[in-house]
């Protein structure tokens, strides 16, 4: 290679970008395509269901709401985070959630393992009117969910699209989605859906990490 | 990883790192053209731009070769390189789980001299105290309040005072904390709505406040046919069940007459989440101690 081919690459835009491009997909080919390709292979243990259809709408909210803008649902393996949120997450832990929650970007507490902690009281309040619990909070509130209802038949044609995506919805599964959704609120399945969060399938202490089972929040001296 | 996918990793790092390496041998060696004037004759903004010509800094070219070298020092001893687990051995679990066992080096010693003591003895120990307050605020504050004073949209009772409705003890404070707790007030819209204001009436009367007389006269056989198995005769409730005590004048969805009837007319069930096992136990038996500290402030010390 001469210089002569330098000089044509430099003063040709459109061959610099392709040449750029090509060098820095080889850091993406390494590690974005393997664990891309392999994704099929992460499996929940035996055992482990998609959303059931109050917790699916739920789901759908949260995205809908934009949730994830302030939340997070992937708890780091620092000790850190795990003193405060409880065992780290794994990728065995969304395999049914589309799109996935993780992220790093966090204005509000990191979510994935909140289920159970607070009431379901106290998630109605606190969705409805952040303030009333929470006087510091600065989330805003969402006081329509209360009165939103769900369509029933939207849900159960959400769970046929999920079952040709290969979520093991069954037709009985998906034939009493209108009895499980009759007369609930979109605030009824939004507060399933965190009370589920960590709850649902999470994998059991045995097969996690040993060094970060057992007591999920420790304090600092 | 499969080995397929090891191969392919391994294969494009020998490869970037095979053309870094070329370029360090060829770019020395290239030859520049240089114009008399010492540029390279290429030209921007129709020749009002020239590009000149300079040998990269010596410095530039040494670290950047250090940098080429560090690469292989970093696939040797960390993860990387196909399946290679790297000599070191390291992965983001064991570094959380030394991380952790730092920790716990430091804190196990404190927790294990709290854990030796009553929880009134905790209360009045000031590392206890910033451990509990930590733990109070991260979990116990969404319903509590960050003071401890209480939320009476939710019924979570103030923790400051001294009304207790399952027992104050420090065990009582434990079992709480553990295994939380469920209210079981049943609603009492089948008695009618004029019996549920005078019921309302009657229990304002328990506690002396304004109130109706002739609205508590009426009220008052109802309360001790219904209300009695679990507020007791006097209306001073009973910890067992955590039903409170009406004569106190403390209220724990708001004293006014309007939450009272709706607490009548529609019965509480106000919940607490047991936070067992996502608080170790000494973790409780340290935010017992913090709880029991926020009731009895300087006379906990004393203890």
């Amino acid at each position: 290679m001469a210089y002569r081919h330098f000089e044509f690459i430099e003063k040709h835009a459109w061959m610099l970008g392709i040449l750029t491009a090509s060098m820095v997909s080889l850091g993406g080919l390494a590690e974005i395509l393997p664990t891309f390709v392999e994704a099929n292979r992460v499996k929940l243990e035996a055992g482990g269901k998609p959303y059931e259809p109050l917790r699916l709408a739920g789901r759908d909210i949260y995205v809908r709401e934009g949730c994830y803008l302030c939340h997070s649902q992937m708890i780091r393996a620092l000790r850190f985070e795990t003193q405060r949120y409880g065992r780290f997450s794994t990728a065995e832990e969304s395999v049914y959630d589309r799109p996935f929650q993780w992220g790093s970007k966090r204005t509000g507490p990191d979510l994935a393992r909140v289920g159970g902690k607070y009431s379901d009281d106290w998630q109605r309040v606190h969705l409805t009117e952040p303030r009333a619990v929470v006087p510091q909070s600065n989330m805003p509130a969402y006081p329509w969910l209360a009165t939103a209802e769900i369509d029933a038949a939207e849900i159960a044609a959400r769970m046929r699209t999920l079952r040709k995506l290969g979520d093991p919805y069954t037709d009985a599964d998906i034939a009493a989605a209108a009895k499980a959704l009759d007369g609930r609120t979109e605030l009824d399945a939004l507060v399933a859906y965190l009370q589920g969060l960590g709850v649902a399938n999470e994998p059991r202490p045995a097969e996690a990490n040993a060094a970060a089972t057992a007591p999920v929040a420790r304090t600092s001296p | 990883m499969s080995s397929g996918w090891s191969w392919w990793v391994i294969g494009l790092i020998v490869f970037n790192l095979g053309v870094t390496f070329l370029l360090f041998l060829w770019a020395p060696r290239a030859k520049v053209p240089v114009l008399p004037d010492g540029t390279t004759g290429h030209v921007w903004a129709h020749g009002v731009l020239r590009e000149g010509m300079h040998r990269l800094p010596g410095w530039w070219i040494v670290a950047s070769f250090a940098m080429y070298f560090i690469a292989f020092g970093y696939l040797v001893l960390y993860p990387g390189f196909g399946n290679h687990e790297g000599a070191l051995g390291w992965t983001s679990g064991r570094e959380l789980a030394a991380a952790t066992a730092a920790n716990s080096a430091k804190l196990d010693p404190v927790l294990q001299r709290l854990a030796a003591m009553s929880v009134e003895a905790v209360a009045g120990d000031a590392q206890a105290q910033r451990l509990g307050a930590r733990l109070f605020v991260d979990n116990c504050a969404a319903c509590h309040g960050r003071d401890g004073l209480g939320n009476t949209r939710l019924g979570a009772p103030n923790l400051t005072d001294a009304d207790w409705l399952y027992g104050g003890t420090g065990q009582d404070i434990t079992t709480s904390i553990r295994g939380g707790r469920t209210g079981v007030m049943p609603p009492w819209s089948t008695l009618g709505e004029a019996t549920v204001k005078s019921l309302a009436q009657y229990v304002l009367s328990l506690s002396g406040q304004p109130h109706d007389a002739a609205g508590a006269v009426s009220g008052e056989p109802t309360f001790k046919t219904n209300c009695v198995a679990c507020h007791g005769p006097q209306g001073k409730g009973n910890p067992l069940l955590g039903a409170p005590n009406l004569t106190d004048d403390i209220w724990l969805y708001g004293g006014t007459l309007a939450a009272m009837e709706t607490t009548i007319r529609d019965g509480r069930q106000g919940h607490m989440p047991a936070w067992s096992p996502r608080l170790s136990d000494d973790d409780i038996h340290v935010l017992a101690g913090y709880v029991y500290h926020l009731a009895h402030g300087a006379d906990a010390a004393a203890r």
